[in-house]
């Protein structure tokens, strides 16, 4: 019997929660590489096209949220030192998003923005309400309040905000109730999901994650207060400018806000690494720290994109491709390739395992994973992500189509290596 | 040896089955890592009183970790019956991390 100071038995997550989220996750990317593959003959032209709401929904939903609400459920104990409310509603969370999500990119690919379009869209809300309950009362139970477990929170109110106006806009297609066309809002449908979720939830969770797992003394709450004040102003400020002005050189203030809160992230993260005791750091870490930097190049295409704006009046369709390719299959993705590898090989470890240690040798978690599989992926992925923003930026289709291939190769050997740990078996070491 | 113990002797027995615990993310066993505060033996009731306490509480590995610490003890020490608490005060930070621990993760 294990007890703590009151009595209590200690208990996290069930791998249960969370297994079912990272198979999805893993499957929504490999889907997300072919229907990227099918809307290279697109890229040509305007980001607004089905084909291309269809590959951003799979990455941004199936791939990123699925993941993400995944690996949530098992870190969010860590983060604000309390378990988890419910795991049946983390597995109604589940369920609602692995229905809905399908139902909306089928609607989106076919543009047939109907009635299972929408129920798809109402099942992802759902499911992020779930979500967000679950989180909620799981707080409330700890009483611990850190800056952490704050970024997590609101990157899911966000979260919300944004799948509730892209229900909304979905609806606005077929019956205009909204005082602007669908198309208007596109964009700030778009950074509310990019910055205030993924961009909030990413630097809360790294910023824990980071220095826990390079053993580093470093520990800076106030900094990174400032980058949760910065980002949540920022983003405030753009949702307000996106719907009472047309004014584009007041959309540099959430530019430099973002940008700065990115900048002061990124010295978080140095500072970290440099005060580590552990000095080895391994290939996954490598990859999470890289995405951290990959972020930088989004940020400068979107001063380029504002910058176009304000020179020549009009928005440039093939900097704002590259910038949403670069978000999801670039920043978003690097990262969670590399923490996958980080995570997921720990709770299949702990679930087969966790009676045998003590008693004889077992493998390591990072046994679980085939190394060599894990740098055919990252050795296709980096030349994939470069190959392919250079296609879109010199409108050459070849480079669009070797771009694409590579990725596909990634995303097939990522698949192979979760499918790898996923079916593990315990063995001697 | 930090860790607090009222038979030394049996101490260091019990150290010596719980450096086979490691810390799987680090491969760092949980002695080096100054997971173990306390090791006590009543030798009346033939019972072991273990405190221990994670790098961070609701720590993912925690429940493989004590069930760890758990098997090494009992397997050491089967006449005994184990009294396993695990405790947040003093938290657990760096400063607990042995010396060959820190040669450890240096290389």
């Amino acid at each position: 019997m294990v007890l703590i100071g009151n009595n209590l038995a200690i208990k996290t997550t069930s791998h249960r929660v969370v297994l079912p989220f990272y198979f999805y996750a893993a499957l929504s990317f490999l889907v997300g590489t072919v229907l990227l593959f099918d809307a290279i003959p697109v890229f040509s032209g305007h980001f607004f096209h089905p084909k291309l709401l269809a590959v951003t929904h799979c990455m941004a939903l199936g791939w990123g949220t699925m993941m993400i609400m995944g690996a949530a459920h098992q870190l969010v104990p860590v983060l604000i030192e309390g378990k988890l409310y419910s795991n049946p509603a983390a597995y109604l969370s589940f369920a609602l998003g692995a229905l809905g999500i399908p139902l909306l990119i089928y609607g989106f690919y076919t543009f047939s923005l109907g009635p299972a379009a929408q129920w798809g869209g109402i099942f992802i809300v759902a499911a992020i309400v779930v979500y967000l309950v679950n989180l909620a009362m799981s707080m409330a139970q700890s009483n611990k309040e850190n800056v952490h477990a704050a970024f997590v929170f609101t990157a899911t109110l966000w979260l919300l905000a944004t799948t509730c106006l892209g229900l909304a806009l979905l609806f606005n297609f077929t019956t205009l109730f909204m005082l602007k066309d669908s198309l208007s809002y596109l964009s700030l449908h778009a950074h509310m999901g990019i910055v205030g979720w993924f961009l909030l939830m990413i630097i809360g969770v790294g910023s824990k994650l980071i220095p826990m797992f390079l053993i580093s003394q470093y520990n800076n709450a106030k900094l990174l207060w400032a980058i949760y004040i910065l980002i949540n102003l920022g983003l405030l400020s753009f949702v307000f400018l996106n719907l009472f002005t047309a004014e584009a050189t007041l959309l540099l203030f959430p530019l430099i806000a973002t940008g700065i809160s990115v900048a002061l992230f990124i010295y978080y993260c140095l500072v970290s690494y440099k005060h580590r005791i552990r000095k080895k750091v391994d290939e996954q870490m490598k990859l999470s720290l890289l995405s951290v930097l990959l972020l930088l190049i989004p940020l400068i295409l979107l001063l380029l994109v504002i910058g176009s704006l304000l020179v020549y009046g009009t928005q440039h369709p093939t900097m704002i491709l590259a910038y949403g390719f670069l978000v999801f299959f670039g920043w978003i993705s690097s990262l969670i390739l590399g923490m996958s590898f980080k995570t997921l090989p720990f709770i299949v470890w702990n679930k087969v395992y966790h009676k045998q240690v003590g008693m004889g040798t077992t493998p390591n978690p990072k046994d679980l994973f085939n190394g060599t599989l894990f740098r055919i992926m990252g050795f296709s992925y980096v030349p994939g992500i470069l190959i392919f923003t250079a296609g879109i930026l010199f409108r050459f289709p070849f480079m669009l189509q070797l771009g694409a291939v590579c990725l596909f190769i990634s995303a097939v050997f990522y698949n192979w290596n979760i499918l790898k740990i996923l079916n593990h078996k315990a063995v001697k070491a | 040896m930090n860790e607090r113990t009222n038979n030394s002797i049996k101490c260091a027995m019990a150290l010596t089955a719980l450096y086979q615990v490691f810390d799987p993310e680090l491969g760092i066993n949980v002695v080096d890592m100054g997971l173990i505060y306390a090791i006590n033996f009543n030798e009346n009731d033939k019972q072991i009183y273990c405190e221990m306490t994670l790098s961070t509480p609701f720590c993912p590995m925690g429940d493989s970790i004590t069930q760890g610490v758990k098997n090494a003890l009992e397997q050491a020490f089967p006449d005994y019956s184990l009294s396993l608490e695990l405790t947040f005060d003093p938290p657990w930070t760096q400063e607990h991390i042995s010396e060959e621990g820190r040669i450890f993760l240096n290389n």
